[in-house]
């Protein structure tokens, strides 16, 4: 089973060859490089919330790449290749990746942290996600996260959303508000995406974006074809599968002809469709991407995000890893909340350093790693319990909804909103309701 | 000829006041590196002891040991140590000549045998025995001779402790130290061109004291003066530290006293206790003169690359074989690269597209 060559038999199955395989094509310069100049200090361990709250060795983020490592040391180093051959090379067999499966998915949520802390600036996170491609392609990929990336090819949604489940959404909106949501407009400036997450369980986020869109007269529109913007192929590591999902994202797009699409607050989301989708597909966009956030920051400043009221209550603000640390979004939710609160308390470590809410890189997508991800909470429960504030703003669905789960475990009785949601409650009202009739006028010219 | 009187009454019938004898035994306690209290025992145990019977035997040298020794800066003190010990041949200074005193050599030995200590100085010739006779006698021979029944053999000076000029590169006569030859034997080598005097007279002092011979280095000599380097223990070693450091010997650098290394001092290389102790009653020392150390105590320091080329300076060029050096690290990396990229390559060749529809229970 250790030959290079794949057997014709074995095609077409997950298998350790596969799997092998898939780590062999992992393998570049930068990971050679890194392995190389690790110098095993350990500080990986305290930047990780795994480890820091469970004081559990195997959770060091340098630990849950040994597939990886071994692989790399046998077969592309000279070193490595003697010790192989001499028989003092421990292989990668399905046993080891079957005890390592929990630690590279329910133990590790591609926070990024332990890539900040290292010293000699090894992308270990990185690497992790590298080590699921071969994870997947081995057949060692937890069931929940399988479920979420067959459901998201499937039916377009990892939750398992249907068109009609976000039209019958539209329909409530609609009917509330009286605004319309535009829906496949041809050769709209923005097309929105959204996250499973939003359209069940946080609807107010679309209405959020038609009211502050409609203020801004915006030429924005939803794309029947491509609304979802989560990648479940991103989070349980396979690039085929990513590819899949992006493409769908970029046909809906092309075919729209829009000139740019709007990643929600979702921070793996915007991590797929703004960093790693063209490399995915192999191709630049013919459109731009922007986070939620970073368009709100420029329809502010360009005067067309107008708020009338504050909230006086204190709240403190989660950092989504993807978002802020990997996606370099840090000043602009700041700003933002200053149109809608002047009672921000920041958390200890608040920006690029903010500790994971735990669910992030597929953990919550996987039912097994509940409690491990309920008990590393306490992190965030502690860093919440020190801002000791009245709520908690993100910019993430997920976050959001690891936050409200956690807090509850927790025994704390409290809110935890959306920044762009709050802001679109706080918008001058008298701009809401002509706008909107001008915006679907405008559409259907 | 061999008189049984102890010490103290021969140094009294020498005018040496008591006053000046513990002086002498204090200095050579500190000497010694023993503690302080040890001075009365030395002066209690010298002023006691029987004057043991010293054979000295010349070989290949230039008699600068001895010279050394007899011509210490205070001859008085210095040479008490003849006083201590029954000299009963040394070719130098021997009244006798001829029979009569290969005569006196042959009594010694019959009259100490098995107790007497021989001091060698010069390195033996082995290329040809007849480099270096004494009656006739080869050095070879002489030293299987005398060392056989010698309680200890100490070999004065780096020919005999290292074989010296000598032995120094093409070493035309085969010159060998006297550990090359005489094994079963303890064997102190007293190394240096010449060695300090208190270093020779410490030595038997300690023996005479104790009985036994100090404790000695990895080279045989003896840790209490040979276990710092002439650079840890130098007055301009704190110049060395900021780099500050004389080019020439005319130079800003060197007026103002900075580190000789660049100028080939071989301080770093060399143990030692010139630093301390220095020469002619403390009065200097060649760095203190203005002049690197030559490193005079460690073996072949004559072969040392030039007594004024700086110890770490390559000498050969080094760009050329940093470039091969450079070029060959180049050319295997670019190989192994290759190499695995092919490999990268025909994984990728091999890869098989992940779909969904590959896990056959699905949730």
């Amino acid at each position: 089973m250790t030959n290079v060559v794949i057997a014709e038999e074995s095609k077409g199955k997950l298998n350790l060859e596969r799997g092998l395989n898939a780590f062999r094509e992992q393998i570049d310069a930068p990971v050679a490089a890194f392995f190389s100049s690790c110098v095993h200090c350990g500080l990986c361990a305290e930047a990780c919330l795994f480890y820091t709250e469970t004081g559990d060795p195997r959770y060091t983020p340098i630990n849950k790449l040994e597939p990886l490592k071994r692989i790399w040391e046998q077969e592309y180093t000279l070193w490595g290749r003697a010790k192989k051959a001499l028989g003092f090379a421990k292989p990668v067999t399905d046993e080891l990746l079957e005890q390592w499966e929990p630690l590279i998915y329910d133990a590790c949520s591609l926070c990024g942290r332990c890539s900040e802390i290292c010293p000699v600036g090894n992308d270990i996170s990185g690497m992790i996600r590298k080590t699921r491609e071969g994870m997947v392609a081995s057949g060692h990929a937890p069931e929940g996260l399988v479920g979420a990336s067959f459901r998201a090819v499937k039916t377009g949604s990892p939750m398992g959303v249907k068109l009609p489940a976000l039209q019958a959404q539209i329909r409530h909106i609609e009917a509330d508000t009286g605004m319309t949501i535009p829906i496949d407009v041809q050769g709209a400036d923005y097309m929105a995406l959204l996250s499973s997450m939003e359209i069940i369980n946080f609807p107010e986020y679309i209405e959020a974006l038609a009211k502050i869109f409609n203020q801004a007269e915006l030429n924005w529109t939803l794309c029947s074809e491509a609304f979802e913007a989560t990648n479940s192929g991103i989070q349980i590591g396979s690039s085929d599968i990513a590819q899949e999902l992006v493409e769908r994202v970029v046909r809906g797009a092309e075919k729209l002809g829009v000139k740019t699409v709007i990643s929600p607050e979702c921070g793996h989301a915007y991590t797929a469709i703004r960093w790693e989708g063209p490399n995915l597909i192999g191709r630049k966009y013919p459109f731009k991407v922007v986070h939620i956030l970073e368009l709100l920051d420029e329809l502010k400043a360009a005067g067309r995000l107008k708020t009338s009221s504050k909230e006086s209550m204190s709240v403190t603000l989660h950092d989504p890893c993807q978002v802020v640390r990997k996606g370099g979004v840090r000043a602009q939710p700041r700003e933002l909340l200053k149109l809608v609160n002047d009672n921000l308390h920041e958390m200890p470590d608040a920006g690029k350093m903010n500790w994971c809410c735990g669910g992030g890189g597929g953990v919550s997508a996987n039912e097994r790693a509940e409690p491990l991800r309920l008990k590393v909470f306490k992190r965030k429960r502690d860093q919440i319990e020190s801002a000791d504030v009245e709520a908690v703003v993100t910019f993430c669905a997920n976050c959001r909804m690891m936050l409200e789960e956690g807090l509850e475990h927790y025994d704390m009785d409290m809110p935890v909103y959306s920044l762009t949601e709050m802001i679109a409650d706080h918008l001058e009202p008298s701009v809401e309701e002509p706008s909107a009739v001008n915006v679907e006028e405008e559409d259907n010219e | 000829m061999f008189t049984q009187d102890s010490l103290g009454k021969i140094l009294k019938s020498h005018g040496v006041s008591r006053r000046g004898f513990i002086k002498f035994c204090s200095t050579l306690t500190s000497m010694l590196a023993l503690h302080p209290a040890m001075a009365a025992k030395v002066a209690e145990s010298l002023e006691k002891v029987q004057r043991p019977s010293v054979i000295w035997l010349h070989f290949q040298e230039c008699t600068g040991c001895s010279e050394s020794l007899t011509r210490s800066h205070a001859p008085t003190i210095e040479s008490l140590i003849f006083d201590y010990i029954s000299l009963d041949y040394h070719e130098t200074l021997l009244a006798a000549a001829g029979d009569a005193a290969e005569k006196a050599m042959h009594e010694a030995m019959q009259a100490h045998k098995g107790k007497y200590l021989l001091v060698v100085e010069g390195s033996i010739p082995l290329a040809n025995p007849g480099f270096s006779t004494v009656g006739g006698q080869s050095n070879l021979d002489v030293l299987q001779n005398v060392a056989k029944d010698a309680a200890a053999v100490i070999a004065v000076g780096s020919c005999a402790s290292f074989g010296g000029l000598p032995n120094a590169d093409p070493n035309p006569t085969g010159a060998v130290s006297v550990s090359d030859i005489i094994k079963d034997k303890p064997i102190i080598n007293i190394s240096g061109c010449p060695p300090i005097p208190v270093v020779i007279t410490g030595v038997l002092a300690h023996f005479l004291t104790f009985g036994v011979l100090p404790e000695l280095d990895n080279l045989g000599r003896p840790k209490t003066f040979y276990a710092n380097t002439i650079h840890d223990r130098c007055y301009r070693r704190p110049f060395y530290d900021k780099g500050l450091f004389a080019e020439t010997f005319d130079d800003e650098g060197a007026k103002k006293g900075w580190c000789l290394y660049r100028l080939g001092c071989k301080g770093p290389t060399t143990y030692n206790a010139c630093a301390t102790v220095k020469w002619n009653d403390q009065t200097s020392w060649p760095v203190e003169a203005g002049h690197g150390c030559l490193g005079c105590s460690e073996p072949r320091f004559w072969d040392g690359g030039g007594f004024y080329k700086a110890l770490s300076l390559p000498d050969s060029d080094v760009r050329k074989m940093a470039g091969y050096a450079v070029a060959t690290g180049l050319a295997a990396g670019a190989i192994a690269g290759i190499a695995n990229k092919i490999k990268k390559q025909d994984m990728l060749k091999q890869h098989e597209v992940v779909s969904v529809d590959d896990w056959d229970d699905k949730s």
